[in-house]
């Protein structure tokens, strides 16, 4: 059944429409939601919230945007609510940014010592580092980078403009940056604690 | 006994007349304003936090935006018949206004609504109107403006602009930021410009631009048959590169030529390359057959 | 050791990383270390990111269960109807197309016009950057190059509820076919031309957005 068939029965209550839609587009949802919260029991709680907006409010649909950004919209914000909720604060889902002393965007950091990232940034690190992200950063850079759309279907599903999306996502790779330098830090510090710790019960 | 002599005292002749005269007055009004729809007329308001989201979705019509202080979006429409409704919906802190057609087969000016908006200044906008005027002044969000034969105006806009018209003329004036603009047949005119970075492509329509050069700027016009036209001051300073492949570049600027290799546009057409002072800006002209001016400002 | 020319690299970083060279950006690089070790991280946080996309992404089976409850509960779903109304009548174009959000709609045009472009000229030159004219979102379909002139044709007979917008977009489209006949003519010409190259790419690339534009609105006004 094409897409275009399933959105109008759908909108008629049809079952096996409702099923085509959730066959068509749960993957995508599923990876989106998972890579926002990085736990899958979440990521299939999500999945099933988004869905059941999505339809209780098919009816809605006029066709003004593409189904899938229309999708994908619901899906950012029911994960961004659920972000939300969890951080505990008040704050606008529009809140993206962690400021700093000039222009709002990541500490530019200048002289620091030249440490490489390459050999550090594998999947476990960087997800981690992900983790730590401001929901707003964390969801263009996952909507980019992880899934792969460009700015102008992010700005859509965003409801920002195609120069944020860009801004942002350089802001979010920026910052996971200084989270990775940070955690390798961590873990040279570790190590040389251990170091010594050895060499100290030896002598 | 006839009608007049049947009225009571205290309705003497002369005020029938008088009252007769204003009835008949009533009556007429009535009638010319059953013959003039009233204007349909709607005003809303939304309260928002920082940033908010704008998006209008209105096929034809005027849209006028403006700034104010106040942390709310005002919306005032005018429908121009009852086939069209105006919807205004806000998610948080963005707001959706779009005209929809009530019936099938609207006539065009029947499907026009026209847009008053008052936005607080860090406002984004997303604007869409595909017949009509766009108007945009003070507001410094980010912007997405899409027309088809809409002219657009922006004033004192700032952050990041991107316009697209298929026909509409398009007209920036004092901005900053970020602008991209493109059209197929749209004149574009960039005045009083101060923005880094400015990326303008217009095919047969004409390109006027008169704005600093920031230090490290790019700013890249180019037309298939359109006349472009730059204008500098003498304390400017970029680096130029302008060739039309069929048309002629005409140049006021004493231009310290470039001595080693250039953009893979030299060896084709007529083409000019070289620093205007110390070179700090960059500015990229191209057009198929049209001409290219690089005139001093006045 | 950090300097001016460090803060203006990265001013332009964000640029540089969207895939604008500023040859000041590229001499500052060629001699600054940790502004190169700076792109080279971001560089690599960008792999390893799209390397996730590769992953299977296992959803469990009580998902769509337990959604189907919640929507049976809420009477937002029934049964099937056997009597299911006729599909759109503008047929498979319509129907692949009308899901396909405008930019990746434009994308599919622009590779079938330049698939056509391929089939009547020689081969580009590899110094042009084809990502350049290829738009990112470029849905992978079927050659089409074959349905050109019956696509625009299609598009044309779709109806519209503006004859102004209508006109304007036709109008249009003649300009630019006019621009692409001339620009191709001036390939042929001169096949080396690289500066006649880039603006007959520009004019697919404007093309496949006016058909765009017009299938959306034809389809809107369905």
């Amino acid at each position: 059944m094409p897409e275009a068939d399933a959105i109008r029965l759908a909108q008629q209550g049809d079952a096996a429409a409702f099923e085509r839609l959730y066959r068509l587009h749960s993957r995508r949802v599923y990876s989106l939601c998972l890579r926002m919260v990085g736990n899958t029991a979440e990521a299939e709680d999500l999945t099933q919230e988004a869905f059941l907006q999505l339809f209780r409010k098919i009816s809605t649909f006029r066709g003004e945007s593409a189904f899938s950004t229309w999708l994908h919209r619901l899906a950012v914000n029911v994960v961004l609510m659920k972000l939300r909720k969890k951080s505990g604060t008040e704050t606008s889902l529009d809140e993206m940014t962690e400021p700093d002393e000039e222009s709002g965007g990541p500490r530019r950091d200048f002289g620091g010592p030249d440490l490489r990232l390459s050999g550090s940034v594998d999947r476990v690190n960087l997800q981690r580092a992900v983790e730590q992200l401001p929901p707003g950063y964390k969801s263009v850079f996952v909507l980019h980078d992880v899934q792969g759309y460009e700015h102008n279907e992010i700005a859509e599903i965003m409801q920002c403009s195609i120069g944020n999306s860009k801004s942002q996502l350089h802001k979010a790779r920026m910052r996971l940056r200084e989270l990775l330098h940070e955690a390798l830090r961590d873990q040279a510090r570790e190590n040389r604690k251990a170091a010594s710790a050895d060499s100290g019960s030896e002598g | 006994m006839n009608a007049i002599d049947a009225m009571p005292e205290w309705m003497g002749k002369g005020n029938w007349k008088i009252a007769s005269l204003l009835i008949s007055g009533l009556l007429l009004c009535n009638i010319a304003s059953a013959a003039i729809p009233p204007p349909r007329r709607l005003e809303q308001h939304f309260k928002v936090t920082a940033h908010p989201v704008i998006t209008i979705h209105n096929p034809n019509g005027m849209v006028t935006v403006k700034a104010w202080t106040k942390s709310e979006v005002m919306i005032i429409s005018t429908r121009a018949s009852d086939d069209v409704e105006v919807e205004a919906e806000q998610m948080g802190n963005r707001v959706d206004v779009s005209t929809h057609a009530t019936s099938d087969n609207v006539a065009p000016d029947d499907m026009r609504a026209d847009y008053q908006i008052n936005v607080p200044e860090d406002a984004e906008l997303q604007i869409h109107d595909d017949a009509g005027e766009v108007n945009v002044a003070n507001v410094l969000g980010d912007m997405n403006v899409e027309t088809v034969a809409a002219g657009v105006d922006l004033e004192d806009a700032a952050g990041y602009l991107t316009v697209k018209t298929v026909d509409g003329p398009f007209q920036c004036l004092r901005c900053t930021g970020r602008i991209e603009a493109s059209s197929i047949s749209g004149n574009f005119r960039l005045w009083d410009l101060r923005s880094y970075h400015v990326r303008a492509q217009t095919s047969t329509g004409s390109l006027l631009f008169s704005g600093e050069f920031l230090p490290n700027g790019l700013y890249h016009l180019k037309t298939y048959s359109g006349v472009i036209e730059v204008r500098f001051s003498p304390g400017d300073s970029f680096d130029l590169s302008a060739t039309s492949l069929k048309g002629r570049v005409n140049n006021q600027a004493s231009l310290t030529p470039r001595t080693h290799a250039q953009h893979f546009y030299s060896r084709f057409g007529n083409s000019l390359f070289g620093t205007f002072n110390a070179g700090r800006a960059k500015v990229e002209l191209s057009s198929f057959d049209g001409t290219i001016n690089i005139l001093k400002r006045e | 050791m950090a300097t001016n020319t460090c803060k203006e690299f990265l001013n332009h970083l964000e640029l540089w990383m969207e895939g604008e060279r500023h040859p000041d950006a590229q001499a500052h690089l060629g001699s600054c270390t940790s502004c190169r070790n700076l792109v080279e991280d971001l560089n690599n946080i960008h792999q390893q990111a799209r390397s996730w996309n590769l992953e299977e992404m296992n959803l469990s089976p009580r998902v769509w269960e337990a959604l189907r409850f919640q929507l049976e509960q809420e009477g937002l779903i029934r049964s099937n109807d056997p009597s299911q109304p006729e599909s759109s009548t503008a047929g498979w174009f319509s129907r692949w197309f009308r899901i396909l959000p405008r930019p990746v709609m434009a994308g599919a045009y622009l590779t079938v016009l330049i698939v056509a472009a391929f089939a009547l000229m020689k081969p580009i030159d590899k110094q042009i950057n084809e990502a350049r004219w290829l738009n990112g979102t470029q849905v992978s379909t079927t050659p089409l190059h074959a349905q050109l002139n019956t696509e625009q044709k299609v598009v044309y007979s779709l109806p519209n509820t503006n004859p102004v917008v209508t006109a304007s977009l036709q109008k249009n489209m003649a300009i630019v076919d006019n621009y692409i006949s001339l620009c191709e003519k001036s390939v042929r010409e001169e096949p080396q031309n690289e500066v006649a190259r880039d603006y007959l790419y520009d004019a697919y690339q404007q093309k496949a957005d006016l058909l765009a534009q017009m299938t959306e609105r034809g389809e809107n006004a369905q």
